[in-house]
């Protein structure tokens, strides 16, 4: 019998928490919007036609429209309705529809997100597979230091010392912008070893404990050599939980995306976010709000998809 | 049989310099700004992006504020605005955490449902939409804090609870007769209290930075209060003229978290 | 004379400068076997991998080794993995833990035929084949290790630790977690080495196993050789006291309990019947349980027994039938003794606090808990240690204490002295019983172990598999 319980649940689980992101997010915008100061109806009558043409008259046909003058949870589950129909509305400051807007911060956003696993993958595997070859040697000790150290560093900090270190003082990179591939060097790097410095001692604990792996030595007494044991056992057993660990680490993916956008002025939804929370521009908080939410819940799911790839143990005879 | 693992000693050393850093930062937020004596909001145009002096320990900042009294200012209010949020959040989640593992069915479905509504964002996502609803206001960051750390508490005493409530040793404890609150104070507590400890130190690392970062992107605290985010977007556009101001906020909250993690010896219980 | 395939002179393995085996010294031709015995902790397994330069990081050896006729013990570690697979093989301890689990199990014995007894693909995997065939493994060669039985993963580690067919075997522990059947099968495997001209050399800690595989035996005491010589001539006359225990300890040779007579009725089960999940695990069962009698409850895993225990104990309730409890029996008239002991305390609680707990809240003078406690034989400086730090034998005999601190009258044992080493399993159940008798308790015991079940007990149920 073929089990495959364990991907439909992972589905079903990924599918609940996409609904649960647009509740939250929905809820906290409608909060929000509730708390902006001034009445809500000369705002959006503002937003349609403009601060000349608004009038007492058209604030009221916007309130009776909208349902303003209903009590407050009316009007939420009107504004959840109309986020479940993906129905995002414009923006306040640059009126254009926000969907729009994300469809192209989104790409920039991804862009940024993927050369950060990209770089920490590049940096943490290999130190992480050498330190753990050798648990407690001088290689996995100066890496443990490194990685504390640098863990205790937030990403914007980061992001600053490095800005500091490399672009202006070297003048070798684009300190902020969006104009060449160059510009994706700093803030990709700024990600990247955020995330290394945790999975880099993902990675080495798991060569240590494959390593210290009963059928390790098994596969050794048995008459392989360290290295055949090593790519045909050690590695295999040792990339799960590194997969495993991404999907731990999506979280700070999103939140370096939002943090490291904001430091180079990099075009993606993170900074979008923030400048829209500055500008107290409700539709444009919640659709960049939602679009990081959803991305997170499909990251995750690209990442059980494959966990439940390589582990045969998951889709095996019984 | 076997040697023990040669990491330990390195471990309580590295936890050492964590309470030390801890206590010595307590210690600087709590009375350290009465004991220099000057107003952390006080300017002097005439001196500005000044140097390490007698008058000014640490320099002046581009508005020719005091920076020691700035960064003390800055720490007094991240460290209680950490310490309350993770006591808000320690306090329920574990209540929670332990009451859902106990009773099972509907009153731990409904549990977790909050706690997965919560989970289902990053958490510094949250924390700033949360923020949002009342911009700048120092009780919308703390709520937001509060509301998004309390679900590693209720999740990680949930699932120890969980697996030590069908351990033979309650069973056996049961049949001899002992009711909840020994089992509570004898089982749980001794087994959950080191990872609780642990999510506290990593959960006030997060405050602590949660707090800087919302600052930096000027959606968190707002100037002109003493922050230490908002100090470096204040002091950033001044990295050519003095360098060595920018990097003490910088310095102030990689130690602030350094330590946090150090004390409770760097690893996250899973 | 054939000639000697392991010899060891003054072996001796150290934590540090403190001697954990040793010195032993011995020769073993080829065509023989030697079978080392001994208790947990006597270094049985230090001594195979002090000769293989497999000994865990801190530990290590002095003395001289020779393989095959060949010096070993100065090469470097990469020279002496040389010898593995090829000239020793090596069957592990834990075979379910030394397989890989992301490995279909015929890859894991097919890659030893390819990669170290050199064939060809095509005839590795007919090698393969064959060694799936004899046996007895058809059908699980696509399967995880996840997915095999401890003895199917015991005949897979077989297989793939002597695909290079090595002069030498050493198994440390085969029989270790396997039920008789399954123990029978793997000693007739190893048994074949010695009589095919290979060298068998044996570590086990029951008497039963060195018996069938015959040739020599070493019995060691905390590392320490105890005797040696003929495995028969030894086990049938023992010089040594500490060998004439460990057969003691062997259920076969335990005297028959004398039969207690009955009291009262104090627990009666009728017609229970108990499910997990939707398979029904016993059906029409009945018992009654009189003062001062021993039941014990035999079976195989998997049958219900523990179930059936804690439907006993009223800890859970039974699908069909019920449990009554006569009225002299309290709410705390029942308690347990469970298979893991550090498992049945609190585990980060001293020991002697735990106790004081249960001697407040039954109004139980300390002094009168200190009385069992040396009535146990237990050192009242124990108390001052957590559970962890107390060794199994004494962690239940204190966990005893602590039941009869609630003045029980039924006492339900569970498996009590499976993780016992022998010598103290038959210690602890005679303090059972004999407590028993003085107290009038009556004492249901669940065993897999049928010879125990019917020396030690009155009365043996021996529960079945229901088929469905």
């Amino acid at each position: 019998m073929i089990r495959s319980s364990g991907l439909w649940s992972a589905l079903a689980g990924r599918a609940s928490q996409a609904v649960l992101v647009a509740v939250v997010v929905g809820v906290v915008s409608f909060s929000m919007m509730q708390a902006l100061p001034g009445d809500s109806a000369y705002r959006i009558a503002a937003g349609r036609y403009g601060y000349d043409m608004m009038d007492a008259a058209s604030a009221d046909v916007v309130r009776t429209e909208l349902g303003l003058d209903k009590p407050t949870s009316v009007q939420l589950a009107n504004w959840l309705g109309s986020l479940a129909r993906l129905d995002l509305g414009k923006s306040a400051v640059t009126g254009n529809a926000v969907a729009d807007e994300l469809k192209v911060q989104l790409g920039h956003s991804l862009l940024l997100a993927g050369a950060g696993i990209l770089v920490s993958l590049i940096i943490a595997v290999p130190i992480g597979i050498a330190a753990g070859l050798r648990p407690g040697g001088a290689l996995d000790r100066i890496t443990l230091g490194a990685s504390i150290v640098l863990r205790a560093v937030p990403a914007f900090a980061l992001g600053v010392l490095l800005m500091l270190a490399l672009a202006v003082h070297i003048k070798l990179l684009p300190v902020a912008g969006f104009q060449s591939p160059k510009h994706l060097i700093l803030p990709a790097l700024t990600l990247g070893l955020g995330l290394a410095a945790v999975s880099s001692r993902v990675v080495r604990d798991a060569v240590s404990e494959a390593m210290a792996a009963d059928w390790q030595l098994f596969s050794r007494t048995k008459g392989l050599s360290s290295g055949q044991t090593l790519r045909r056992h050690v590695l295999r057993n040792a990339t799960l939980p590194v997969i495993a660990y991404i999907g731990v680490q999506l979280a700070y993916v999103i939140e370096g995306v939002v943090i490291v956008e904001s430091v180079f002025a990099w075009p993606g939804i993170g900074h979008a976010l923030v400048h829209a929370i500055f500008g107290r521009d409700v539709a444009m908080v919640q659709g960049t709000a939602l679009a990081l939410g959803l991305t997170y819940v499909v990251l995750n799911l690209i990442i059980d998809l494959c966990c439940h790839g390589i582990d045969p143990r998951r889709r095996s005879i019984t | 049989m076997l040697p023990t693992a040669p990491q330990h000693n390195g471990l309580s050393v590295a936890r050492l310099i964590g309470y030390s850093l801890l206590a010595g930062l307590a210690l600087c937020a709590v009375k350290g700004p009465d004991l220099i004596g000057i107003d952390p909001a006080r300017q002097s145009l005439m001196h500005t992006l000044q140097g390490p002096s007698a008058e000014h320990w640490l320099g002046t900042d581009h508005l020719g504020r005091d920076m020691l009294a700035r960064l003390l200012s800055g720490a007094q209010l991240s460290l209680a605005l950490a310490a309350l949020s993770v006591l808000t959040a320690a306090l329920p989640g574990t209540l929670l955490g332990i009451l859902a593992s106990w009773y099972g069915g509907w009153t731990e479905r409904l549990l977790t449902l909050f706690a997965d509504a919560v989970l289902a964002l990053p958490g510094l996502l949250l924390v700033l939409m949360l923020a949002a609803i009342s911009p700048g206001s120092w009780w919308a960051l703390y709520a937001g804090l509060s509301l998004t750390l309390w679900v590693e508490y209720f999740r990680y005493t949930r699932q120890r609870s969980r697996v030590i409530l069908s351990e033979p040793s309650v069973e056996a404890s049961r049949l001899l007769g002992f009711g909840a609150t020994h089992i509570i104070k004898r089982h749980l507590l001794p087994e959950i209290g080191p990872g609780l400890l642990t999510i506290a130190a990593f959960g006030a690392a997060t405050a602590v930075t949660a707090v800087a970062a919302l600052g930096f992107v000027s959606v968190g605290i707002r100037p002109p209060t003493a922050e230490w985010g908002v100090m470096m977007t204040q002091l950033l556009p001044y990295w050519r003229e003095a360098p060595f101001l920018i990097l003490q906020p910088v310095l102030c909250l990689v130690v602030t978290v350094l330590a946090l993690h150090l004390s409770v010896g760097v690893r996250r219980p899973t | 004379m054939s000639p000697v395939s392991i010899a060891v002179e003054a072996l001796s393995v150290f934590a540090g400068t403190k001697q954990l085996l040793g010195p032993i010294t011995f020769n073993l031709a080829a065509g023989r076997a030697l079978v080392i015995m001994g208790e947990t902790g006597a270094g049985k397994s230090l001594l195979a991998q002090a000769i293989l330069g497999t000994l865990p990081a801190g530990l290590h050896a002095s003395g001289l080794i020779h393989l095959n006729g060949q010096r070993i013990d100065q090469l470097s570690p990469e020279e002496r993995s040389s010898f593995w697979g090829r000239d020793v093989s090596i069957l592990p301890q834990e075979p379910w833990l030394a397989l890989d689990p992301l490995m279909q199990a015929s890859r894991q014995v097919n890659e030893a035929h390819h990669l170290v007894a050199g064939l060809g693909s095509r005839a590795a995997s007919v090698a393969t084949r064959n060694d799936f065939t004899t046996l007895d493994l058809n059908g699980a060669e696509r399967r995880l290790p996840g997915a095999l039985s401890g003895g199917m993963a015991q005949r897979v580690a077989f297989a793939a630790a002597t695909a290079a067919d090595a002069p030498v075997l050493i198994a440390d522990e085969p029989t270790k977690g396997l039920d008789a059947e399954r123990s029978t099968k793997i000693i007739h495997l190893l048994a074949k080495k010695p009589d095919q001209g290979g060298t068998l050399l044996a570590i086990t800690h029951e008497a039963s196993v060195a018996r069938r595989l015959g040739g020599d035996i070493m019995v060691l005491k905390s590392g320490k050789l105890v005797e040696s010589g003929h495995t028969e001539k030894v086990l049938k006359n023992p010089a040594a006291d500490y060998t004439q225990q460990l057969l003691d300890a062997e259920p076969q040779a335990w005297p028959k309990q004398p039969a207690t007579p009955c009291g009262d009725i104090l627990l009666s089960a009728e017609n229970l019947c108990i499910w997990r999940g939707k398979k029904c695990l016993l059906e029409d069962f009945s018992l009654k349980l009189h003062a001062n009698e021993r039941i014990a409850i035999s079976g195989p895993s998997g049958v219900g027994k523990t179930s059936l225990l804690d439907v006993l104990a009223g800890i859970r309730a039974p699908r069909q039938g019920q449990v009554k409890r006569m009225r002299s029996v309290a709410a705390t008239g029942i308690q347990k003794l469970y298979q893991d002991p550090p498992a049945a305390f609190p585990g980060k609680v001293l020991l002697g606090k735990s106790l004081r707990d249960v001697a407040r809240l039954h109004g139980v003078d300390w002094a009168v808990v200190t009385e069992y406690l040396s009535h146990l034989g237990i050192h009242p400086s124990l108390l001052e240690r957590r559970p962890d730090s107390v060794s199994g034998g004494e962690l239940q005999r204190i966990s005893i204490a602590r039941a009869l601190t609630a003045n029980p009258l039924v006492l339900l044992a569970d498996e009590p002295t499976s993780r016992l080493d022998p010598i103290t399993q038959r210690e602890t159940l005679a303090m059972i019983a004999d407590i028993a008798t003085e107290r009038g308790i009556a004492i249901v015991l669940v065993t897999h172990d049928l010879v125990i079940a019917d020396r030690w007990a009155d009365s043996h149920y021996q529960l079945q598999n229901t088929g469905a």
